[in-house]
């Protein structure tokens, strides 16, 4: 398969909003040290739509984070089926996978992440940065515009608040225009103020480009911006929540 | 766009390599000076070398094309009769033959008296130039005055010498022929043969057109002479200057081999920087992967670091290495242009390809560690 292929399938061409763009179908994560087996995630069911804004909650150690992790292809499932835009990607190489979050999922993360020695552009540009990609920079310079930081685009991530560091990454994980943006504690390191707008943020993004969030969190906050809240304990979804929000 | 940015668009390794590198530059420098003064070892010393060499072989270099044709004393016999130098001159179709005389004498000039060695040439310009005054072309009458012996007696050409109780006008004083020579009257006389009577002759000097030539002849004359019994012996200059030049090759070899050393532990050091460094980032190195940066592209990155070094290390080390042949060569051979020998370029080209390799090497296990990590347990990390 080539990186266009996976690109196609997940891309922004994708089918219509009732199709999710991410599925996960009893998928089970057991990591195996040997001398213990821990059961991160048991057979879990979860899906995302395109344009919806989903709320991760749970206990530390709930599993939240694996299936995250699980969903944005960073580590692959030891059972049970991962869909992306209705195509399996359960079983696809380290390259492969690679390629389609590179083209297909965004990633916020906690502790933002930016190279610090990059300026808030290159840092927007990272992931087109390996390939020959003639307009990643103009997409990259109009996304620090939408996010508010056009007078930004030069800085270094040391030179830029807390806030503003979450709207680089944010913008970052756009910049391929992809249609599922995945989000690791986006609020964690912000105060409240500051989390609120960048919250307001991804609502934006869901709204105008029909992206799906999925957001794991403890911020009851961001809850409250999500079109439904997902609750993890011990590795399963604890289904009473798993509707909430949605009338 | 401007072409800085162009070209870290076309290579965005090299961006990212940069900006990493100057995000600690003094370790950066630090590592890179590994590399600097292990250039500047493997290049110096063979450029060193390469100097060693063209001092010798001007010391030697004029004298490639001379033969000596000595008695074999082992045969019994102890010198050359006026037959022996015939037949030696019938043997050399195209060279100078030059027969020369020998004996210990007195000399002296005012008080002083030194016993030295006196030989008889009849054309001394053959073999010597005047340091001041002037050889004849003919040498009937008068004296040539080594130049140390000229020294020691306070001797200028116009002075009167006295040579076992005769005196002689001093025409030329002679420039020192070096070490290596046949005939080395440094600190001795050169007379007329006629002032030697009916001696015979101690050892006949072949001047060749060439060094091939000269091994031709040597070849004719010892066919010749040697014949029936081991009568003479050939000695050709030129065989002894390419044992020095072997000789000379060796030393050049363990001279960059001690260079090289230099350079592993320069190896050494960017292994450890670049360790650290890919330790350091491992959280950053998770987001390259985590966003779609493939193994293999952050392969190249941490590669595209080490070859920065070895690249930045090389081309310094390189420039030292040439400002060091340039004072050596001005200082030793009064030539400064023997530092842009094709030898000396080769080792600069050496030197620098070695650096770069070097650091490739160094750069390969860090790197592959960090793009075979896993993004999940590197992002953990971060």
């Amino acid at each position: 398969m080539t990186d266009a292929d996976l690109a196609s399938t997940t891309g922004s061409s994708g089918a219509g909003d009732d199709v999710p763009i991410v599925e996960l179908r009893n998928v089970w994560k057991v990591y195996d040290t040997g001398s213990e087996r821990v059961e991160a995630l048991r057979g879990v069911d979860f899906a995302a739509r395109p344009g919806e804004f989903v709320a991760v909650m749970g206990p530390s150690g709930s599993g939240k984070s694996t299936m995250l992790n699980v969903v944005g292809l960073l580590d692959s499932a030891t059972e049970g089926t991962v869909l992306l835009d209705g195509r399996d990607v359960t079983d696809l190489s380290d390259r492969e996978m690679t390629s389609v979050r590179k083209h297909a999922i965004g990633f916020v993360f906690q502790n933002f992440y930016l190279i610090p020695s990059l300026t808030a552009l290159e840092n927007v540009e990272l992931p087109t940065l390996f390939g020959d990609d003639p307009t990643a920079r103009d997409r990259a310079r109009s996304l620090l515009e939408r996010v508010g930081l056009g007078d930004r685009i030069e800085h270094r991530p040391d030179q830029l608040s807390g806030g503003q560091k979450q709207r680089v990454a944010i913008a970052r994980a756009l910049v391929n225009q992809p249609r599922l943006l995945l989000a690791d504690e986006p609020t964690g390191n912000l105060d409240r103020k500051t989390g609120r707008s960048v919250l307001e943020e991804f609502d934006h993004f869901r709204e105008t480009e029909n992206v799906a969030i999925v957001a794991v969190t403890h911020d009851p906050q961001v809850a409250e911006f999500a079109d439904r809240t997902v609750t993890l304990v011990d590795g399963r979804i604890d289904d009473d929540s798993s509707w909430r929000g949605v009338s | 766009m401007n072409p800085i940015d162009r070209l870290y668009r076309r290579f965005p390794a090299v961006l990212m390599a940069r900006r990493n590198l100057s995000r600690n530059r003094l370790r950066s420098a630090l590592a890179a000076l590994g590399i600097v003064i292990g250039v500047l070892a493997i290049a110096s010393l063979g450029m060193f070398g390469t100097t060693l060499r063209v001092g010798a072989d001007q010391q030697l270099g004029e004298f490639g094309n001379e033969i000596g044709v000595l008695p074999n004393a082992e045969a019994g016999v102890e010198n050359f009769t006026e037959r022996d130098v015939q037949e030696i001159e019938r043997v050399v179709s195209r060279g100078e033959v030059i027969p020369v005389q020998s004996r210990s004498v007195s000399v002296g000039r005012g008080g002083d008296v030194r016993f030295v060695r006196a030989y008889g040439i009849e054309s001394p310009g053959e073999l010597f130039e005047a340091e001041d005054g002037r050889i004849p072309e003919r040498f009937r009458n008068g004296v040539l005055v080594g130049s140390s012996l000229a020294d020691d007696l306070d001797v200028e050409p116009g002075n009167t010498l006295t040579v076992d109780g005769r005196n002689y006008r001093v025409l030329a004083v002679l420039e020192d022929v070096g070490q290596i020579s046949f005939v080395n009257p440094d600190n001795g006389v050169v007379l007329p043969p006629s002032e030697f009577g009916r001696e015979r002759y101690a050892q006949v000097i072949v001047t060749a057109e060439s060094g091939a030539a000269a091994n031709e002849t040597a070849m004719a004359i010892r066919d010749s002479l040697n014949r029936r019994q081991e009568r003479v012996v050939v000695v050709e200059l030129s065989s002894i200057t390419e044992n020095i030049d072997q000789f000379f090759g060796i030393i050049n070899t363990f001279l960059v081999g001690v260079g090289s050393i230099s350079l592993l532990v320069a190896a050494v050091s960017i292994l450890n920087v670049m360790l650290m460094s890919t330790v350091e980032r491992r959280g950053e190195i998770g987001v390259l992967r985590a966003v779609g940066v493939q193994r293999s592209e952050v392969m190249r990155t941490i590669l595209a670091e080490a070859a920065l070094l070895g690249v930045v290390g090389g081309v310094v080390g390189s420039a030292l290495a040439v400002l060091a042949g340039l004072a050596l060569n001005v200082y030793v051979l009064d030539d400064p242009m023997v530092t842009f020998r094709s030898r000396n370029l080769l080792y600069l080209v050496l030197a620098f390809l070695f650096a770069l390799v070097t650091s490739l090497l160094s750069g390969l296990y860090p790197a592959w560690k960090a793009a075979r990590e896993h993004p999940v347990e590197a992002l953990r990390s971060g």
